[in-house]
């Protein structure tokens, strides 16, 4: 008999996450994903002004803050026709690199690496070998056996002050923890250093929107105008600060993160073959250079792989209702006039909450039933997974050669075939692979950003569409973007100056939604089958699998 | 399912088997002591370490949220929040950052409720839905309202983080769907820290932990519950563009010569004249910029209600309870519009309905103006 | 012809004309300039901050008027207990028999225009009549209104006690938003009272010809003279039957 064990709230996560699994001999054998926590953005959008819309979803998430304010200008200015100026396609570039280095690198450190590294463990550790072990794998100058025997006294005086904190009832011991002692002492440092480093690079979101989190945006452009002689907007000290923290955080990336998830995955190749789930991969693409209107000049093109298939990429349409619809079979909503196992394209989306779920407390979802906040997204009827993964095998298959390259060297470093890519050690690779690059990127713009101003060019903002009296009666539009995990899109319809429906469609509603009408699973719930557990009482290979998604629930409900 | 004893075991066979030694057994079972309350049938030996002042343990609450606060808190520069974690504090549940999950995580703030009753403090991110029984936020199977309740019976204070928790912020916003309510409005009986803003600046909150672990006590509070430190200035008062309002110089727009010069954005929507907030003085992110620096005016984030009290591109007035477009020159003229229409109308009707009574006044002012003898 | 004949009552008393136009005044300027802080208008200056403080200049004006309209407002109040019988608070408590009669008349004769079959002069008030009471009631509210969320919005800025003797209102409409907001309306009701006010009083000037327009300025009104012999017929009667008690 299966035993059906909960893990609930799955923590180090954005939001609330609630899996219950069925286990059998060991191994998972169905899961069911839901979020229990709704706040109704879509409906409270409704009737505002486009132009200020931005702000209220960005709330949606302050984790990955930025993308769905990013996505909300976008999808308006699409709607209204408008085209932002070179400058503010940079910057909006820039920020969303940023975004990408915090985002990923707080993943891994603090999300992520407790499901991996035992902090107990690393009291063990002889800093000396812990020392030369850095020394080998990187630069970085935070490496010397006086450094790492100071951060070991630190921990032991925390462990011992009986107080745990954040790491009280770890998994810590647990039979699935491989690392050695020293291994886990680099780990736990550079913890606390990724802690502090962090609060740097969302600097650059703090001198273009003001603040981080939530920094703001602009219908038009962006809202930190450039002067280059004078003391009020953009000017050579400013940006010479956005150019330090940039190299500063790539610094930070090259020789700790990457170095590190090197040497941590290599003692963890057996989940290379853990977590594949269906193998459907879908990026929207993003990171324009040459205007968001021509995709050829993404950084990360766009398109579907179907079954693991890198020969063939497809194309996606968001503005085809036969493409993406949302279901509400299994969710949390009224079911749609026309049939509760027919799907709406976004255009025509609705959203009216609808509890059917147990009473609380209660001790298990009823999965027969509907059971879960979130919609369901499909494209053209099939399950997709979203993400760096996604990013990277569409990016490998559509043939483009940085990328290619990047995943290459990965492999062959880690001495993995490409079948490793599609499972739980893959995609938390794939997170570390693309932050190198988009670290590299934003470089590019920033320096494509000077250029411009060099050149005399200082506008930040389109502002001819900003008076709604100059807009048509009734337009719709589409934003979209690749937000650090995977595809985002915004759509929006305008009647009157007022937004008349607003529906996002978000990377984790792609990943964590539960069954389509069809029964198919959706990626969390299908990368957990054949896990292995080896104590259903801790549950770390589930989070494991879980986190290698790096959930956002706020986001995936909204 | 198993019992909470049964799982203990396990846990501990499986350090053992790990291959730890007894003494680190000793040292890893003084922390589990504390968070499984074991020390009386295991621990009893090493109680002494457990006697030492404790840290002040918090239990931080995640409900309605986008996880903002905490990503703010961890941006704080001082003190930074490695060492507000190891050596100030012990934050011992948070979802957003702590190892366990599910029942262990659970466990870990049973223990905390138990042991220091009276003693921890409760930090609060997000709102809680009372729509539909509280059906609208769970973890672990219970409602957020139950799990709010439970934590705030033993906590010594409240702190509510950011406007989620102090105000409802955008989940609360019309129609607000989930009647997502601010935690004031759920429990009075207990000191409740407001620090709101979306988020609040990470120093702020990491100065309003300071201030309790430093002082020993609560920051003075403002009429409104917040502390009077870091809220008691209007951002418009503290502003580095104030000079250009004084002026009358503004922005007429965006990325026009004005909003390059640095003029004031009040005239494209800025609300820090009705804001209280710290970003004039200590600023975001260790004081590089804030919205305005930046060229974005103040939404006013740290408001309440500061969703729905009007556009955020215009300086305008709401009328409060009016639907979301109405702002109060627009009705203000439409009401004096009806007014002189009304009064022209009532001119006209007194001429005809009055014109007997008049025309009697004049003839009568006329025969006397007959009989005036010069 | 029947010949009316109208004497000169002395109506409003210097102060009471005095707090009138100084209190006309203040509205204006403070409506006024209320409506450029609102909402300002953009300046062709390319004049440095430093040497530039005409927003400032439009703020201190509204301060310094609002002081100015307060202070009014209080010497209004006092006269209302010193006054003649037309100033006296008496003349607007709203809760008399004598005063609801001359409501509905009010309303009916003025507002709704039907005309009387007899004439009773009586119904002619030679003070302030009914619905006015209701209006300036209603106005002193309003003022008070606007000086409490004025003041209210100038509390964490001055350094006075007075402005922040009412700190506590912000909190009572939890925060600046709403008191301003409340304060921008409360202006609205000045200038509505305002359009229907002159209106009124150019009317009854016009239909009655008793001086009501001068009135403001000078302080005599005219009533009829065998109103004023009934009226003092009306007393000696009371004195005399106070006697014989
Ligand atoms: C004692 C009386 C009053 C005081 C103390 C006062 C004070 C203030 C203050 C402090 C402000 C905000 C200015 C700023 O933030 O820079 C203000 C704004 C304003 N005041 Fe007054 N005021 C008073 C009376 C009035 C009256 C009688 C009117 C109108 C008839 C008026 C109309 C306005 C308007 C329209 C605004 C602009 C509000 C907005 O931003 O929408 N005020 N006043
Ligand atoms: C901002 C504009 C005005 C305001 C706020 C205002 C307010 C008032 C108030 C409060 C009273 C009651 C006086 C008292 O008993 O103390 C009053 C009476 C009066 N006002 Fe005005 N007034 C305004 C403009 C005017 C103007 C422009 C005129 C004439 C041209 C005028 C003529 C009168 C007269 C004749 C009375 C006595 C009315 C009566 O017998 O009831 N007012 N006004
Ligand atoms: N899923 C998600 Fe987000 C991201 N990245 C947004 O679109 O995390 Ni909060
Ligand atoms: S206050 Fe704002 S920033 Fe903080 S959790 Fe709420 S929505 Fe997010
Ligand atoms: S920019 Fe905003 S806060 Fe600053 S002076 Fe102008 S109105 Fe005030
Ligand atoms: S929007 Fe918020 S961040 Fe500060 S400047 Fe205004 S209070
Ligand atoms: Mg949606």
């Amino acid at each position: 008999m299966a035993n059906r064990i909960v893990v609930d709230p799955i923590t180090r996560i954005e939001g609330h996450l609630r899996i219950e699994a069925e286990i059998k001999d060991g191994v998972i054998v169905d899961a069911f994903s839901s979020s229990t926590m709704v706040r109704g953005i879509e409906s409270i959008v409704k009737g505002r002004d486009p132009r200020d819309v931005w702000a209220f979803v960005q709330r949606t998430c302050g984790v990955c803050t930025t993308v769905h304010a990013l996505t909300s200008v976008r999808a308006v200015e699409d709607a209204l026709g408008i085209a932002v100026p070179p400058n503010a396609e940079m910057v909006r570039n820039i920020m969303e690199g940023a975004l990408y280095m915090h985002d990923h690198t707080v993943h891994f450190y603090h999300l992520h690496a407790l499901d991996w590294v035992d902090i107990v463990n690393a009291l063990k550790a002889d800093p000396k070998k812990t020392s030369e072990i850095a020394q080998s794998i990187s630069n970085w100058p935070k490496s010397s056996p006086g450094y790492f025997s100071d951060v070991q006294n630190r921990v032991q005086k925390f462990v011992e002050s009986g107080q745990l904190g954040i790491f009280a009832n770890g998994y810590w011991g647990h039979p699935q923890m491989k690392l050695p002692a020293e291994v886990n002492l680099l780990a736990v440092a550079h913890y606390l250093e990724a802690l502090e480093w962090q609060k740097e690079i969302v600097k650059v979101h703090t001198i273009f929107g003001g603040k981080n989190p939530h920094p703001n945006y602009l219908v038009g452009g962006m809202a930190c105008a450039i002067n280059s002689d004078g003391a009020g907007g953009l000017n050579a000290e400013r940006l010479a600060y956005v150019g330090k923290l940039l190299k500063d955080g790539k610094d930070f990336i090259d020789q700790v993160y990457i170095p590190d998830l090197l040497a941590i995955a290599s003692f963890y190749k057996d989940w290379g073959a853990i977590g594949k789930g269906f193998g459907n991969y879908m990026s929207y693409g993003d990171f324009p250079t040459n205007g968001y209107a021509d995709m050829s000049g993404f950084k990360f093109p766009s398109g579907i792989i179907l079954n693991g298939d890198l020969s063939k990429v497809l194309d996606v349409d968001h503005r085809n209702s036969e493409e993406i619809e949302e279901f509400v079979n299994n969710s949390w909503y009224d079911d749609y006039a026309e049939g509760k196992d027919k799907g709406r394209h976004p255009w025509e989306g609705e959203t009216n909450i609808k509890y059917s779920g147990p009473k609380p407390p209660y001790d298990f979802l009823n999965v027969e039933e509907k059971y879960s906040f979130i919609k369901t997204p499909r494209w053209k009827g099939l399950p997709m997974e979203v993400g760096p993964l996604a990013r990277l095998l569409v990016g490998y298959g559509r043939g483009n050669k940085e990328i290619q390259d990047a995943v290459n060297g990965a492999l062959a470093h880690l001495n993995v075939p490409v079948d490793a890519l599609f499972s739980t050690l893959g995609r938390t690779a794939a997170r570390g692979i693309e932050t190198q690059l988009v670290a590299n990127w934003t470089l590019e713009f920033y320096d494509t950003l000077m250029n411009n101003i060099k050149n005399g060019d200082e506008r930040m903002a389109n502002m001819d569409s900003w008076e709604p009296s100059s807009w048509p009666a009734e337009a719709k539009g589409v934003g979209f973007m690749e937000a650090p995990r995977g595809a985002l899109a915004h759509w929006i319809t305008i009647k009157d100056q007022k937004t008349e429906n607003y529906q996002l469609v978000v990377p984790s509603t792609w990943n964590a939604s539960p069954r389509d009408p069809k029964g198919q699973r959706s990626a969390y719930e299908a990368a957990l089958i054949g896990t292995p557990v080896a104590n259903p009482e801790l549950p770390l290979e589930i989070i494991r699998t879980i986190h290698s998604f790096d959930p956002c629930l706020a986001c995936a409900v909204h | 399912m198993p019992t909470e004893i049964e799982k203990r075991d396990t846990y501990y066979e499986s350090i053992i088997k790990q291959g730890y030694s007894r003494r680190d057994f000793l040292k890893f079972s003084t922390y589990m002591a504390a968070f499984m309350g074991l020390e009386s049938t295991m621990v009893g030996q090493i109680a002494e370490s457990l006697e030492k002042t404790p840290r002040i343990p918090i239990i931080w609450e995640h409900y309605q949220e986008c996880t903002c606060c905490s990503e703010s808190f961890i941006r704080s520069n001082h003190p930074i929040v490695a060492d507000i974690i190891l050596d100030k504090i012990s934050l011992d549940y948070t979802l957003t950052l702590m190892a366990a999950s599910g029942h262990q995580a659970e466990a870990a703030k049973k223990a905390v409720m138990d042991k220091y009753k009276g003693e921890y403090i409760l930090c609060v991110e997000g709102s809680i839905p009372l729509g539909d029984d509280g059906n609208y936020c769970c973890i672990a199977g219970k409602s957020a309202k139950e799990t709010f309740l439970e934590a705030a019976a033993g906590a010594k204070a409240i702190i509510a983080w950011g406007s989620c928790a102090s105000n409802g912020c955008v989940q609360a916003a019309k129609p607000n769907p989930t009647g997502a309510t601010p935690i004031h409005k759920i429990v009075k009986n207990k000191p409740i820290i407001r620090v709101p803003g979306c988020p609040p600046i990470g120093e702020v909150m990491a100065g309003v932990i300071m201030h309790v672990v430093a002082f020993g006590r609560l920051p003075q509070l403002d009429r409104l519950g917040r502390p009077k430190a870091f809220y008691g200035k209007r951002v418009h008062d503290t502003c580095y563009r104030r000079p250009y309002y004084d002026a009358g110089l503004f922005a007429e727009t965006f990325d026009d010569q004005n909003s390059k010069n640095g003029y004031c954005l009040y005239k494209v929507g800025c609300k820090g004249p009705m804001t209280y907030n710290s970003c004039g003085t200590i600023k975001w992110n260790n004081g590089v910029s804030y919205p305005i620096q930046s060229g974005h005016g103040c939404i006013g984030c740290s408001e309440e209600n500061f969703w729905d009290n009007g556009p955020f591109y215009e300086r305008t007035t709401k009328i409060p309870g009016f639907a979301v477009e109405s702002n109060a020159d627009t009705v203000g003229k439409v009401a004096a519009g009806v007014i002189v229409g009304g009064i022209a109308l009532h001119a006209v009707g007194a001429t005809i309905s009055k014109r007997k009574e008049l025309s009697d006044n004049i003839k009568r002012a006329k025969s006397n103006e007959k009989n005036i003898d010069l | 012809m029947e010949t009316r004949n109208f004497k000169r009552v002395f109506v409003w008393e210097l102060p009471v004309r005095i707090f009138h136009w100084v209190n006309v005044l203040c509205v204006i300027v403070l409506s006024l300039s209320g409506f450029l802080i609102a909402n300002p208008p953009a300046l062709i200056s390319s004049a440095e901050a430093t040497n530039l403080h005409s927003f400032g200049i439009v703020r201190f004006i509204h301060f310094a008027a609002a002081y100015i309209f307060f202070f009014n407002m209080i010497l209004r109040v006092y006269w209302s207990f010193v006054g003649n019988k037309f100033a006296s608070w008496r003349a607007f408590w709203p809760f008399s028999k004598k005063t609801w009669s001359n409501f509905k008349h009010v309303l009916k004769i003025d507002v709704l225009l039907f005309n009387e079959k007899v004439h009773d002069e009586k119904n002619i008030s030679i003070g302030h009549n009914s619905v006015a009471i209701l209006s300036y009631l209603l106005l002193f509210i309003v003022a008070l209104v606007s000086v409490f969320t004025g003041f209210a919005l100038y509390a964490d800025t001055a350094n006075w006690w007075l402005p922040k003797l009412f700190a506590w209102v912000t909190p009572l409409f939890g925060g600046d938003f709403m008191v301003r907001s409340i304060h921008h309306i409360a202006m609205w009701v000045f200038i509505l009272f305002t359009l229907v006010h002159v209106y009124l009083v150019f009317y009854h000037d016009w239909l009655e010809g008793r001086g009501e327009v001068s009135s403001m300025f000078g302080g005599y009104k005219f009533v009829q003279e065998d109103r004023l012999r009934k009226a003092a017929k009306a007393e000696e009667a009371e004195e005399k039957s106070n006697k014989y008690k």
